[in-house]
């Protein structure tokens, strides 16, 4: 029998994938960047390197966003 | 004797090996954030590159010296650092440095062709302003910065990376 506490697992459970895989998507993303503005600096063209940067750090502010998000769910459990 | 260890030291591999929830997004967090501060780095690189370095003023040749279409070797700042003097029109002088920036080959000037040429791998550079042509060099050729007084031609400093779009 289900109860509502399983429910409410089961819901908790399939949000924390669902921030996993955006994390993971970010993550990525920041990978991407990174290598993006490795090339480019070879390549002698410094201008994406600051743009780049910021949305890297914007990214990682969202990641620890979302961190401080699931502490406070654990710490509620 | 095991059955003591196991009383004393009661870790078990399931509880060893179990990774929370928080500790993965801590985990994440910390590659997200070392991404970041990894950007912001390169960024800072990429800044301090575009800067002109200033030397000792030398002198390097004489406008008389040199008829319009001709170039001539020089060395700057360093005396194994060889740059190429090259004048364009009238009064209009460039210098870059010698080495290509693929592989470090003397480059040479082809007055009949506009361009600056690495015999060695087919790279070619623009003559007015060192950005790659073609071939494998992926960077612009560093720029000498000219100072032409009266008769003279000195070089004041070395551009180490132009913002030449190609």
């Amino acid at each position: 029998m289900i109860t509502p506490d399983d429910h409410h697992r089961e819901h908790q459970l399939t949000i924390f994938v669902a921030l996993i895989l955006f994390s993971l998507l970010l993550i990525l993303i920041q990978m991407w960047l990174c290598f993006g503005v490795v090339e480019n600096l070879i390549a002698g063209k410094p201008a994406m390197a600051i743009p780049a940067a910021v949305v890297s750090l914007i990214c990682f502010c969202v990641q620890l966003w979302m961190f401080i998000g699931i502490a406070r769910i654990d710490r509620q459990v | 004797m095991d059955q003591q260890l196991k009383t004393d030291f009661p870790v078990d591999w399931v509880d060893d090996n179990y990774v929370s929830r928080r500790d993965l997004f801590k985990f994440l967090t910390l590659v997200s954030g070392a991404l970041a501060v990894g950007s912001a780095g390169m960024a800072f690189v990429g800044r301090s590159d575009r800067e002109t370095l200033n030397f000792d003023r030398q002198l390097i040749g004489k406008v008389s010296d040199l008829p319009v279409g001709a170039s001539q070797t020089f060395t700057y700042p360093r005396q194994e650092d060889l740059c190429l003097l090259i004048h364009l029109s009238q009064g209009q002088f460039v210098a870059y440095s010698r080495r290509c920036t693929h592989l470090s080959c003397p480059v040479d000037y082809q007055a009949q062709n506009n361009r600056i040429f690495c015999p060695c791998h087919n790279g070619a550079f623009n003559e007015e302003t060192g950005a790659v042509l073609q071939g494998p060099p992926r960077r612009p050729l560093p720029k000498i910065v000219l100072e032409v007084r009266g008769d003279e031609i000195y070089a004041t400093g070395v551009t180490t990376r132009s913002e030449i779009e190609l």
